[in-house]
C-alpha cells in the first residue's frame, strides 16, 4: 500500500504538470471556437497566413532533412570507415551545434551571412540577394531565396550531428567480415549493388531515424525562422507571434482557431514522426554482432585527399558560425563611414544592460535560477517517475509500466511554443495572478525537460544489478539507507547527464520562455538577445551586444555539455 | 543449535524447488552442502537469507523464529557466487559498508581484518584492480564485521581457479572457525566441500524425491 502511494504520487504529479496546463488550454480554446481541435485543424483557413504557413513548414522541414543527410551522409561515411586521428576531437566538433541553443545558432548564421559577414564577401549574399543569389532567385522566380537557403543551411548545420551520430557508429562498428562475404558473391561486385542490397538495408534504419528526427526538429523550429526567414512563417513561428491573442472570448477567433488547429497539426504530425522512428528501430532490433570501431576502421585504413578535405570542410562549416559569432561582438561597423574596428565596447553595454531591461548578469541569474529550478523539478519528478516504471516492470507487470512509459513521452510530442501557449492559456487566463510568479518559467521548462530525464535514468536503473540491492540487504540495511547508500551513488553518474542536460536545455529553451517573458522583466538569455536583435539597429552597438550575449549563453551550454559529456564517456550509456 | 530449519517449502514461480526440508546447525558448525547444480541449493541459502520468501514451515537461528523477519534484521552474513562490490567505493570504502553509520566504525577490527586477510596495501586500490580471490576477501571481510549470526555461502570459489580455490577455502574455514560463526557452504565441488565442511550432506538427503540434474 506504503509501495503503491509512493509510486502513484510521483506519477500523478508529474502526468498533472503535463496534462493540467494542456487541458486547460484545450478547454478555453474549444470554448472559444465552438470546435473541437480536429475541427479546428480543418479551419486553419480562417487565418490569412495559416495556410501559407502550413505549407512553408512542411517544404522547409522537408528539404532540410534532405539537405542534412545529403552534407551529413558522407561525413558519416568517412567517418565510420576510415582510421581517423583526433577522431574525438573531431566527433566533438561535429557534435557543437546540435548542443548550441537555438538562438545562439541564429546568431551564428547571422554572423555568417550579414553584411560584411564572410559568404558576402565572397559573393554569397543570402541576406540582401545581390549578385549570384540575386540572380538565382529570379532564375527559379521565388522571392526570399537567400533565406531560404540560409534557413535550410542552418537546419542541416544543426541538425547534421544527428546523422553522424545515428549513422556513424553503425558503420564503425559493422564487422569487415559482412561485406567481405557479399563481395565474393555475384551480385556484390558492383558498388552501386552493394550500396543498394547491402549497405542499404544495412543503414536504413539509422537514416530514416536521422531523417524523421531532423524534420521534427525543422519542422518546430522558431528561432531560427525568427531570425534568418523573417519573410516567412512555419506553424510555429505564427503560433508564437499571434498566441497572445488566443483564448480570449469575442476577439481574433481566428487567433484561437490557428493555435487549436497549429497545435493538433503539430501534435499529430509529431507523434506520427516519432511513432514511425519507434516502429522503424524496432523492426530492426535484431542483433548483428558487432566489432570494436578500431578493428573496423583498421580494416579499411587511412582516409585519402578527398575524405581529409571533406572532414576538414565539415568541421570548419561546424565551427564557423559559433566563431564568427564571437567575433561580431568585437568588431563594430561604422555606419558613417561603412568601415570597421574592433572594440569590447559592446561587451561592456551587455554587462551594464544599458539597452535593455535586464543586463547580461540580470539575465544569466533568471536564467540560471530557471534551470535550477527546472533541474531540481525534473530530475526529482523523473527520477520517480522512471523507479515506478522499473519498478512496474520488476513486479511483473509491463502493461502498466509500457502505458506510463508512453505517457511520460507524451511531452516530446509538444514544441517550446505549444507549451508556452498551454501554460499562456491553460494557467494564466484561469490563474492571472501567476503572471506575476517569477518562478512560473520553470513549469515549461520542466515539461520539456522531464521526459529526457526518464529516458536517461530508466535504462540507467535497468542496468543496476539486483545483487546490489540484495548485498545492502544482507549488510542489514533498511530500503531508505540502501536508497542514499547504494541506489543513488550507483546511478550519480546518469544522474549528474540528466541534471547537466536538463540545465542546458533550459538555459536555451526560446520557445515557450519567448511567450511568457518576452514583455516581462525577467528575460532569460535567449530572450535578451531576442529583444536586442528586435530594437533599430540605428545604434551600432545593437547588433554586437546581442552577439556578446548569445557567446555567454553559449560558453555556459557548452560548459554544461562537457560536464555531461565527460560523465556519460565514462560511465556509459544515457539518452 | 545455531540453525534449524523445519518443514520448509519453497515455491519459485509454479515449481516446488524444496519440500518440507529439515535441517539441523550445531553452534560453531560449518556444513557443506553437496549438489548439483540447479538443484536448489541457492534457493534454500536466499530462503534462509530472507532474499526468497518461503511457503510454509520454520526457520529458527540461535532459537529465535526469524522466518517473519525482513532480510536486513535476520543478522546473516552471505558471500554471492560472484563477489558484490559496489564501483563506486574503494577496497576500503566496500569494507565499510559494514558499519551503518560511521561512529560505529572500529577501525583497529577492520585493520587487524584485512591484514590477516591478506589484503593490507590494498586499502586505496579501485575495485576493478582486484583479482577474484582478492574480491571474493574483501566481500567476506565486509560480511565478518558485520559480525553474523550465522554465515551463508553460495560457491563463493567456484569463479577461481583450482589452487586459489583451495587456498581460499581453508582460508575461509580457518576465520570462521576462529570466530565460531556457523555457516552453510553450498557447492557442487566434493574437494571444497571436504575443506569447508565439518560434514557433508548431500542434497539428495536433504530432499530425498530430487533427481540428480533438473
Amino acid at each position: 500500500m506504503k509501495s503503491a502511494v509512493g509510486h502513484s504520487v510521483p506519477v500523478a504529479l508529474y502526468l498533472g504538470l503535463i496534462l493540467v496546463p494542456v487541458l486547460l488550454a484545450l478547454d478555453r480554446l474549444i470554448f472559444v471556437t465552438g470546435s473541437n481541435p480536429i475541427e479546428a485543424m480543418f479551419q486553419l483557413d480562417e487565418h490569412p497566413l495559416a495556410i501559407e504557413a502550413v505549407r512553408f513548414t512542411f517544404l522547409q522541414a522537408t528539404y532540410s532533412a534532405i539537405l542534412t543527410l545529403v552534407i551529413g551522409f558522407p561525413i558519416a561515411w568517412w567517418l565510420g570507415r576510415y582510421e581517423w586521428k583526433h577522431i574525438g576531437l573531431i566527433r566533438a566538433a561535429l557534435t557543437l551545434p546540435f548542443v548550441t541553443p537555438t538562438v545562439v545558432a541564429a546568431m551564428g548564421f547571422l554572423a555568417l551571412i550579414n553584411e560584411g559577414g564572410i559568404l558576402a564577401s565572397i559573393g554569397i549574399d543570402l541576406r540582401n540577394e545581390t549578385g549570384i543569389i540575386g540572380s538565382f532567385s529570379s532564375f527559379l522566380g521565388i522571392e526570399h531565396s537567400g533565406q531560404i537557403i540560409a534557413l535550410l543551411l542552418a537546419h542541416a548545420w544543426f541538425n547534421l550531428a544527428l546523422v553522424i551520430r545515428f549513422v556513424e557508429p553503425k558503420i564503425a562498428t559493422l564487422p569487415p567480415r559482412y561485406e567481405e562475404a557479399f563481395r565474393m558473391l555475384p551480385v556484390g561486385t558492383s558498388p552501386l549493388e552493394r550500396l543498394l542490397r547491402f549497405w542499404w538495408p544495412m543503414l536504413r534504419t539509422p537514416i530514416l531515424s536521422a531523417f524523421v528526427f531532423t524534420f521534427i526538429f525543422s519542422f518546430t523550429s522558431f528561432a531560427l525562422v525568427r531570425w534568418l526567414a523573417p519573410e516567412f512563417w512555419t506553424i510555429e513561428s505564427l503560433m508564437a507571434i499571434e498566441g497572445g491573442a488566443a483564448g480570449i472570448p469575442g476577439y481574433r477567433e481566428d487567433v484561437s482557431l490557428l493555435v487549436l488547429g497549429g497545435a493538433t497539426l503539430q501534435g499529430i504530425v509529431l507523434l506520427a514522426a516519432l511513432g514511425l522512428a519507434g516502429r522503424w528501430q524496432q523492426k530492426q532490433s535484431y542483433e548483428i554482432e558487432l566489432v570494436s570501431e578500431h578493428h573496423a576502421r583498421k580494416n579499411i585504413g587511412k582516409p585519402g585527399l578527398l575524405q581529409r578535405f571533406g572532414i576538414l570542410s565539415s568541421c570548419l562549416f561546424a565551427l564557423a558560425p559559433l566563431f564568427l559569432m564571437v567575433l561580431s561582438s568585437v568588431r563594430i561597423r561604422d555606419r558613417t563611414s561603412d568601415s570597421y574596428r574592433w572594440s569590447t565596447e559592446a561587451w561592456s553595454y551587455a554587462f551594464d544592460g544599458n539597452l535593455t531591461y535586464a543586463s547580461v548578469p540580470d539575465a544569466l541569474t533568471n536564467s540560471l535560477v530557471y534551470a535550477i529550478g527546472c533541474l531540481l523539478v525534473s530530475c526529482i519528478l523523473g527520477f520517480f517517475v522512471a523507479q515506478t516504471i522499473h519498478s512496474l516492470e520488476e513486479k511483473n507487470k509491463p502493461k502498466l509500466a509500457r502505458l506510463i512509459d508512453l505517457l511520460s513521452m507524451l511531452p516530446l510530442a509538444l514544441s517550446g511554443v505549444m507549451v508556452g501557449l498551454g501554460v499562456l492559456l491553460g494557467i494564466l487566463k484561469v490563474w492571472p495572478a501567476m503572471f506575476s510568479w517569477y518562478a512560473l518559467p520553470i513549469i515549461p521548462h520542466a515539461m520539456l525537460t522531464t521526459p529526457f530525464v526518464v529516458r536517461i535514468l530508466l535504462p540507467a536503473m535497468r542496468e543496476i544489478d539486483s545483487d546490489y540491492e540484495e548485498a545492502g540487504k544482507i549488510l542489514g540495511y533498511d530500503g531508505g539507507q540502501r536508497f542514499f547508500r547504494i541506489k543513488i551513488p550507483l546511478l550519480k553518474p546518469h544522474l549528474v547527464v540528466a541534471a547537466a542536460l536538463s540545465m542546458a536545455f533550459s538555459l536555451g529553451e526560446f520557445g515557450a520562455s519567448w511567450i511568457l517573458l518576452r514583455s516581462g522583466a525577467w528575460g532569460t538569455l535567449p530572450v535578451l538577445v531576442d529583444q536586442l536583435m528586435s530594437r533599430p539597429k540605428y545604434f551600432q552597438l545593437v547588433e554586437p551586444i546581442a552577439m556578446a550575449t548569445a557567446t555567454v549563453l553559449m560558453c555556459i551550454t557548452f560548459l554544461l555539455f562537457v560536464i555531461a559529456e565527460r560523465f556519460r564517456s565514462h560511465q556509459g550509456g544515457g539518452f | 543449535m545455531s540453525l534449524v530449519l523445519d518443514q520448509l517449502n519453497v515455491r519459485f514461480d509454479e515449481n516446488q524447488v524444496i519440500q518440507d526440508l529439515h535441517l539441523e546447525l550445531a553452534s560453531d558448525e560449518i556444513i557443506a552442502i553437496l549438489g548439483p547444480s540447479g538443484c536448489g541449493k541457492t534457493t534454500l541459502l536466499r530462503a534462509i537469507a530472507g532474499l526468497q520468501t518461503h511457503d510454509s514451515g520454520t526457520i529458527q537461528l540461535n532459537g529465535q523464529h526469524i522466518e517473519q523477519q525482513p532480510c536486513e534484521m535476520r543478522g546473516i552474513g552471505m558471500l554471492f557466487q560472484r563477489p558484490v562490490l559496489f564501483p563506486f567505493k574503494d577496497v576500503l570504502g566496500n569494507i565499510l559498508f559494514a558499519y551503518k553509520r560511521k561512529k560505529d566504525r572500529n577501525m583497529t577490527e577492520v585493520n587487524t581484518i584485512i591484514e590477516e586477510m591478506g589484503l593490507k596495501g590494498k586499502e586505496s586500490q579501485s575495485i576493478e584492480t582486484l583479482s577474484g580471490g582478492e574480491a571474493q576477501r574483501v566481500v567476506l571481510i565486509r560480511a565478518l564485521l558485520t559480525n553474523p549470526r550465522l554465515m551463508l555461502l553460495d560457491e563463493p570459489l567456484s569463479a577461481l581457479d583450482v589452487d586459489l580455490r583451495r587456498k581460499i577455502a581453508l582460508e575461509i574455514r580457518s576465520i570462521l572457525k576462529s570466530r565460531g560463526i556457523p555457516a552453510i557452504h553450498v557447492t557442487h565441488d566434493p574437494a571444497e566441500a571436504e575443506i569447508i565442511g565439518d560434514r557433508v550432506v548431500h542434497w539428495n538427503e536433504l530432499q530425498p524425491g530430487d533427481d540428480d540434474e533438473e
